[in-house]
């Protein structure tokens, strides 16, 4: 081994280099590590295949997230059923989300914009599609409560705690002229999904959508998720468990229209217009 | 040695055999097979990723049943029994002994390789190839993820009753005038991941079992719904499938140690340091399992101790890469298609390690983990460094197997085409990762860099797929009507090659 000092050279360069990474990597995860103690809490449920995020005054937003710039945000991640992993990859945030566990991760969003969340661990057949939008906007002028009121009127979605009024536009006193049950179980695939699967209502009339299940649920116009007009004619989007919405016929032409739930595409059921 | 092909036997002689030679025969069949089987796959995943959208594969579902499968094939069924099938050729002839030292539990641990494979291709299970619970318990449709475990189970059995005998063959069996440390370089590196075997592989057994009376529901282990911890299953599941990826890749840096010192009409620049990085790796490989894990909220002790232990096993590779570049350095190097091979997986090697380094760094492990780059890091190991070693390898030993060479130029062919695919690939996911891709999708968000590096990603594993049926026409034509080779010198380099009179098969 008369080269042996060549090695040693060698494996003492290799050596040097991964203890400078090692320590440059321990000093800024050190850094990043815990979120600082004026951090805003908000809790984020990962569930097949959607996530729902709780704000610290108890409002909540499905599928979108409203959040302010500069302002320090710790995230409480739980799941309801597997495996998930929370991710914003425009602003590196990643963390699984395990059930029977709260992990918690915390960033600090500094441009406005919308951004993409998405799982980044497989959760199962709609793993790819589990997605929400992150919307980053500037703070507000005026104290926290008007923050929040602007993130009520920006976000069409964002919904006052359990007063869950989905609906697509009509308010709730219209009587309903049928009722489109989702029954217990139908999250299973295999399970009835709606009851009843084919409908038959008059041009003008309103649907009443009863979400009877323990899980959420939409009713959505289309074939499957691949269908490009997918909701353009009604959607009620997320039902959660135990909820109502309904859904109105008044601009539809007569006609057949298959529906779908957009979180279980399995559920599909359809309609005629007469 | 064998010469099947120039002096054939019946079917049932090589099935029934127990002798080495027969028996590392069957394991390079079945592991080839395995191998266009689990590419098969692969071309699906690749082309249904081309665009956006629904392409060839009709759901979602089906797609999460074909990485699954594809991944539990390729490396437990392709890379691992490739390797068992080399041994099985060499180590009696490295180690001077008749054949191995059991050679009915060789039999039987080849034969529980069909029956797993079959298994796993039957059931064609969706959970993914770490079937990591809850989802694995309490989602997964069954009976496919319950014929995946047995599967899984009856190929860990498998593997430690070829450990054991391997382990047996080389320390008890070894000629008495031959010294440890004069044995190959190879029978080393299958001595270390022989051990290496029979410490990892328990844990993922019982996790097995534990996983399975979980489906079944008497039990809570990792079932958060019966006070059990998900991510218990994920240290026991890494603590055997971390040594494991050293257990892929030590045999193939073993044979790199018999192939580029011939090639290069050298003597091997240190053997001492090759030995030494062996054992170094395989003490080393245990204690970097939970960096798989940095991601699932671990506190920041934990992820800073399995950042050092990752880095800790960085030397211990690169010491092998230094020895090959120092025996190849001033060699008359003969660049015949094993070589080519070899040369290549050494280059993808260090590229692969490097992009491991990344992964470990804690703060970059946040962009990375359970991206593409995770994906194209990983295949660049397996595909670019492990498996096309082992191709090389498999040139190698034509001659030994058949008596006959296969077509130089279609194997030099076959190279390019490969470690050209290979870096279109893997190296374009490693980008696509950064731009925040996330793996195991069936569709993704129509965004121009995404479809763009999906597309030549797609591309190159056309190209490998090409590739390969090539390798495969060739291998078949050649042992047909290939030239016959020259049993002492069959790449004409002046070195020495494999003891080919030893076929006598003595059941």
């Amino acid at each position: 081994m008369g080269h042996a000092t060549m090695e040693w050279v060698y494996v003492g360069v290799v050596i040097s280099l991964l203890t400078y990474v090692g320590a440059e990597s321990w000093n800024v995860e050190r850094i990043v590590e815990h979120a600082p103690a004026d951090a805003k809490t908000i809790k984020v449920t990962g569930q097949q295949w959607f996530w729902t995020f709780e704000h610290e005054d108890g409002k909540q937003e499905v599928g979108e997230l409203h959040v302010t710039k500069g302002v320090p945000y710790k995230f409480e991640l739980v799941s309801m059923d597997v495996i998930h992993s929370f991710n914003i990859p425009d602003y590196t945030v990643l963390l699984d989300v395990v059930p029977g566990r709260v992990n918690t991760i915390w960033n600090l969003f500094d441009m406005t914009g919308e951004y993409l969340i998405q799982c980044r661990e497989y959760c199962g057949m709609l793993h790819y599609n589990m997605k929400a939008k992150l919307f980053v906007e500037e703070p507000s002028a005026g104290t926290e409560q008007a923050s929040s009121a602007q993130d009520a009127s920006v976000g069409g979605s964002a919904t006052e705690g359990a007063s869950n009024n989905t609906g697509a536009s009509a308010p709730a006193a219209t009587t309903a002229a049928a009722t489109l049950k989702i029954p217990q179980g139908a999250s299973v695939q295999g399970n009835p999904s709606y009851d009843p699967d084919s409908l038959t209502v008059k041009v003008g009339d309103t649907i009443a959508v009863d979400n009877e299940d323990s899980a959420p649920h939409t009713v959505t116009n289309g074939k499957d998720a691949t269908d490009p007009n997918m909701g353009k004619l009604f959607d009620t989007s997320i039902i959660n468990a135990g909820d109502s919405s309904e859904i109105v016929t008044a601009d539809l032409q007569p006609g057949e229209y298959p529906f779908f739930c957009s979180v279980h595409p399995y559920m599909t059921g359809s309609m005629t217009v007469q | 040695m064998v010469l099947e092909v120039k002096r054939p036997r019946p079917m049932w002689e090589i099935l029934f055999s127990t002798h080495h030679t027969d028996i590392g025969l069957l394991y390079i069949f079945t592991s080839l097979a395995f191998l266009f089987l689990a590419g098969a796959l692969a071309m699906a995943i690749r082309t249904e990723l081309f665009l956006p959208g629904l392409q060839v594969i009709p759901d979602s579902n089906t797609f999460s049943r074909i990485f699954t499968v594809h991944g539990t094939t390729m490396l437990l069924l392709w890379v691992l029994p490739f390797s068992a099938g080399v041994g099985n050729y060499l180590i009696p002839i490295m180690v001077r002994y008749k054949d191995m030292a059991w050679p009915k539990l060789n039999a039987v641990a080849f034969w529980m390789i069909p029956v797993a494979g079959a298994l796993i291709w039957i059931g064609f299970s969706d959970t993914g190839w770490t079937a990591y619970p809850p989802y694995s318990i309490i989602r997964a449709p069954g009976p496919a993820a319950d014929m995946w475990i047995f599967g899984a189970k009856i190929l860990g059995i498998s593997s430690v009753l070829g450990a054991i005998n391997f382990v047996v063959t080389i320390l008890k069996m070894k000629h008495p005038d031959l010294p440890l440390m004069k044995i190959s370089l190879f029978a080393w590196a299958t001595l270390t991941t022989s051990f290496m075997i029979m410490v990892s592989l328990p844990t993922f057994a019982a996790a097995l079992i534990m996983l399975y009376t979980d489906r079944l529901g008497v039990s809570g282990f990792f079932n958060p719904a019966m006070g059990g911890d998900p991510i218990a299953y994920q240290h026991l599941f890494w603590f055997t499938f971390h040594p494991e990826v050293y257990i892929f890749l030590i045999p193939a840096v073993g044979m790199l140690y018999e192939m580029i010192p011939k090639f290069s009409r050298k003597p091997i620049f240190s053997y001492q340091s090759g030995v030494t990085a062996f054992v170094l790796l395989s003490i080393i490989g245990f204690a970097s399992w939970a960096h798989h894990m940095l991601a699932t909220g671990m506190s920041f002790t934990e992820k800073t101790v399995f950042m050092v232990g990752t880095l800790a096993a960085v030397p211990a590779s690169a010491m092998h890469v230094f020895n090959w570049i120092a025996t190849m350095w001033g060699g008359r190097i003969k660049f015949a298609a094993p070589m080519m091979f070899g040369v290549g997986g050494i280059m993808l090697f260090f590229a692969s390690g490097a992009g491991g380094v990344v992964n470990t760094a804690l703060p970059l492990d946040f962009i990375t983990h359970d991206s593409y780059w995770v994906v194209g890091h990983f295949h660049l190991i397996l595909m670019g460094t492990v498996s096309l070693t082992l191709t090389g390898f498999l040139y190698y030993l034509f001659p030994l197997m058949t008596g006959r060479m296969y077509n130089e130029r279609a194997a030099k062919v076959h190279f390019v085409l490969a470690f050209v695919g290979v870096i279109l690939v893997f190296i374009t996911q490693h980008v696509l990762g950064l731009y925040g891709m996330p793996r195991r999708y069936f569709d993704y968000v129509p965004i121009p860099e995404w479809i763009a590096m999906n597309q030549i990603a797609t591309v190159g594993a056309w190209i490998v797929g090409l590739s390969y049926v090539l390798m495969l026409v060739n291998l078949i034509k050649s042992a047909v009507s290939g030239k016959h080779a020259d049993m002492n010198d069959p790449f004409k380099i002046g070195e020495e090659y494999y003891d080919y009179t030893r076929r006598e098969p003595h059941h």
